[in-house]
């Protein structure tokens, strides 16, 4: 795991994971994985100079108390870019990750080089709601998100802590001030997915029980070009229940998009 | 010492959820049982009047068997009409839960009005489990408590119209008819658990602090802070800015007080109170600092308290009515506060009635050097 380094992204700190070489690589976590450098990480490293930062909040990245809105995290991975002076990024997201990745691409889909959005939240999908994991003690949450609960082992707090139990509730905290009502979705986004031109691969968990199918589904109509990819041993966070399916996934949507524009 | 009586209004059943607020299915509540209950619980506060206790309490929570009062005003409304003497003490509404909170304004001026100025308005945040039952963001709660208590309060004092435009609350005309009787508005009280933020706005405002269902040596300590930040605002706390909220169980002699309090009282905490964790705290509803001095300290769950607990603690009065007057004196000559406001269960309608009977008569008149005194005057605004 590389060592965290610390930026200020316009006043923001942020704490940063970077490693591997090649075109960068901009992963955004999905909720409770701040901080972490995971197999599958590891993996887009070997391949792309990956730069993994703690949304604020989550992990060792302090909370922003200015973030109100999802899209002003978006906006403030926009700056991110800008700051790192990034002109062009591959874009990896995952759940709440996608779903700022997503809003990012309506904004600007020409700082993305590529986007995979895995098991995105973020849009009002008919027929669907949401469960809601704020209510939710461990076993139930991790029957929710995983297929395959060892799979959970990787995301288990280190220990129960003071310190440890205050970051969980500071994480949740930076969570619920975007996603709390409505509930993880923006109804300002799915109309706007339209204007994204960025080449866009959806990774799916088969399984998943949160955002189920028909949210891919839905996602892919609205996306114009996306293409969708099932992974059938997963539920709803497939790059820790299949990480060198999903990233190899990744790499060859990545690489087959160079010199495509 | 002011007596007040306080009801929740639960619905009590047994049950083997894990919790009894926001998931417990509402297909357990019986509405003829219900109006049943409701009925003897409001001729319960009535009779507090009759009895002579100095004011009478509502609530509000939502969506539980705990408390079935998910608005206040509305039974504050029916008891203004049928009493004619004691305040009516609203504890309180949650103001965050409220989309409209100039709502609030209008109906305590109402019930004020019809009441002849009788109204004390409790603020309150509401509890976590509030959050998931409103779906209201945890993050926003603080905030918009502040907010929408700056704008009650301006509703009631400035002359309108104006207009208010706050980050959450935002009206092109604040012009609320009716305007509130007692002047410059009724009485506020903020009950609350004794987080350090809401001690120091309590105090900066004259509001009367309230401790509700907390055990004695925590309510020393937080009224300790609350008097400190009144000096440190350059006046000295009245005693009746220092309430305290707690059931009283009484009867002929110690062994049967405690008797009926074994079966009764303990339902609040072991069935009432029973609530998924998540509930107590969703996220952002406390500041991290908080959060921090709640887990060092690692007291127990409603549902993990033995009545030994809440004898020994302080959080319930218990025994006859020599031991409750000596157990009231803590309260009243100790920690110096000016208000109690408790609700009794003697299991049956009928047992509450005696129970409330024998208190008034046995113990009330114990504590009455300051009859004269109106509470309300000078505090509260």
């Amino acid at each position: 795991m590389p060592e965290p380094t610390r930026i200020t992204v316009r006043d923001t700190p942020v704490d940063l994971l970077r490693d591997g070489g090649g075109p960068p690589l901009l992963y955004l976590h999905g909720a409770g994985a701040g901080g972490r450098w995971l197999a599958f990480q590891e993996r887009l490293a070997e391949r792309f100079t990956v730069l993994a930062p703690s949304h604020p909040g989550h992990g060792a990245s302090p909370t922003a108390e200015w973030i109100e809105h999802i899209s002003d995290l978006a906006f403030h991975y926009l700056d991110l870019l800008d700051a790192q002076g990034l002109e062009r990024v591959h874009v990896v997201g995952a759940s709440f990750g996608g779903w700022i990745a997503a809003e990012m691409a309506t904004m600007a889909s020409h700082r993305l080089e590529s986007m995979t959005l895995i098991d995105p939240v973020g849009i009002k999908v008919e027929g669907w709601i949401y469960p809601f994991l704020f209510g939710m003690e461990l076993p139930q949450l991790v029957a929710t998100v995983f297929h395959n609960p060892f799979a959970a082992m990787v995301l288990a707090p280190p220990d129960m802590s003071i310190e440890t139990l205050a970051l969980l509730y500071r994480q949740q905290t930076a969570l619920a001030r975007v996603g709390w009502n409505p509930y993880l979705y923006n109804p300002l986004l799915r109309r706007r997915l339209a204007r994204i031109t960025t080449p866009t691969l959806l990774c799916w968990g088969a399984h998943d029980k949160l955002a189920p199918l028909v949210c891919a589904e839905a996602w892919r109509k609205e996306i114009p070009g996306a293409v969708l990819r099932v992974f059938e041993e997963s539920g709803h966070v497939p790059h820790l229940e299949e990480p060198e399916s999903v990233a190899a996934a990744v790499i060859e949507f990545c690489e087959g998009r160079k010199g495509s524009r | 010492m002011k007596f007040y009586y306080f009801h929740l209004m639960p619905y009590p059943m047994e049950h083997d959820e894990a919790s009894s607020w926001v998931t417990l299915s509402n297909r357990h509540y019986d509405p003829v049982v219900g109006q049943t209950l409701y009925h003897q619980y409001l001729d319960q506060l009535e009779y507090a009047e009759a009895l002579g206790w100095d004011g009478i309490c509502v609530n509000e929570h939502h969506q539980n068997c705990y408390g079935t009062m998910p608005s206040p005003n509305v039974m504050a409304a029916m008891l203004v009409r049928r009493t004619s003497r004691a305040k009516i003490a609203i504890l309180g509404n949650g103001l965050p839960l409220r989309e409209n909170p100039l709502r609030i304004a209008e109906e305590i001026a109402m019930l004020d009005v019809v009441s002849g100025g009788r109204i004390v308005s409790g603020f309150v945040r509401g509890i976590g489990a509030e959050y998931y039952s409103t779906a209201v963001n945890p993050t926003h709660s603080r905030e918009r408590f502040y907010e929408a208590a700056e704008l009650i309060l301006r509703a009631w004092t400035e002359p309108g119209p104006f207009a208010f435009d706050g980050r959450f609350y935002r009206y092109p005309f604040v012009n609320p008819w009716p305007r509130p009787l007692q002047q410059p508005h009724p009485p506020v009280w903020c009950p609350s658990q004794g987080s350090s933020e809401t001690v120091e706005w309590a105090a900066k405002r004259r509001f009367p602090y309230l401790m509700v269902f907390t055990p004695v040596k925590r309510i020393a300590q937080i009224y300790g802070e609350y008097r400190e930040a009144c000096e440190r605002n350059g006046y000295t706390a009245s005693p009746y800015q220092l309430t305290v909220n707690l059931p009283i169980c009484v009867a002929e002699n110690d062994r049967k007080a405690e008797a009926i309090a074994r079966e009764h009282a303990m339902w609040v905490y072991h069935v009432g109170l029973r609530m998924l964790p998540p509930f107590w705290q969703p996220p952002g509803y406390t500041t991290e600092a908080s959060l921090k001095r709640l887990l060092a300290t690692r007291g127990k769950m409603p549902t993990e308290l033995t009545y030994e607990d809440l004898e020994e603690g302080g959080y319930i009065i218990c025994g006859s009515p020599a031991t409750v007057r000596d157990k009231l004196r803590v309260f009243s000559d100790e920690l110096k506060a000016g208000i109690v406001c408790s609700g009794m269960n003697g299991g049956s309608h009928e047992a509450t009635l005696e129970m409330m009977q024998l208190f008034s008569e046995e113990v009330m008149p114990h504590f009455r050097d300051d009859a004269h005194v109106d509470e309300t005057a000078g505090v509260g605004r």
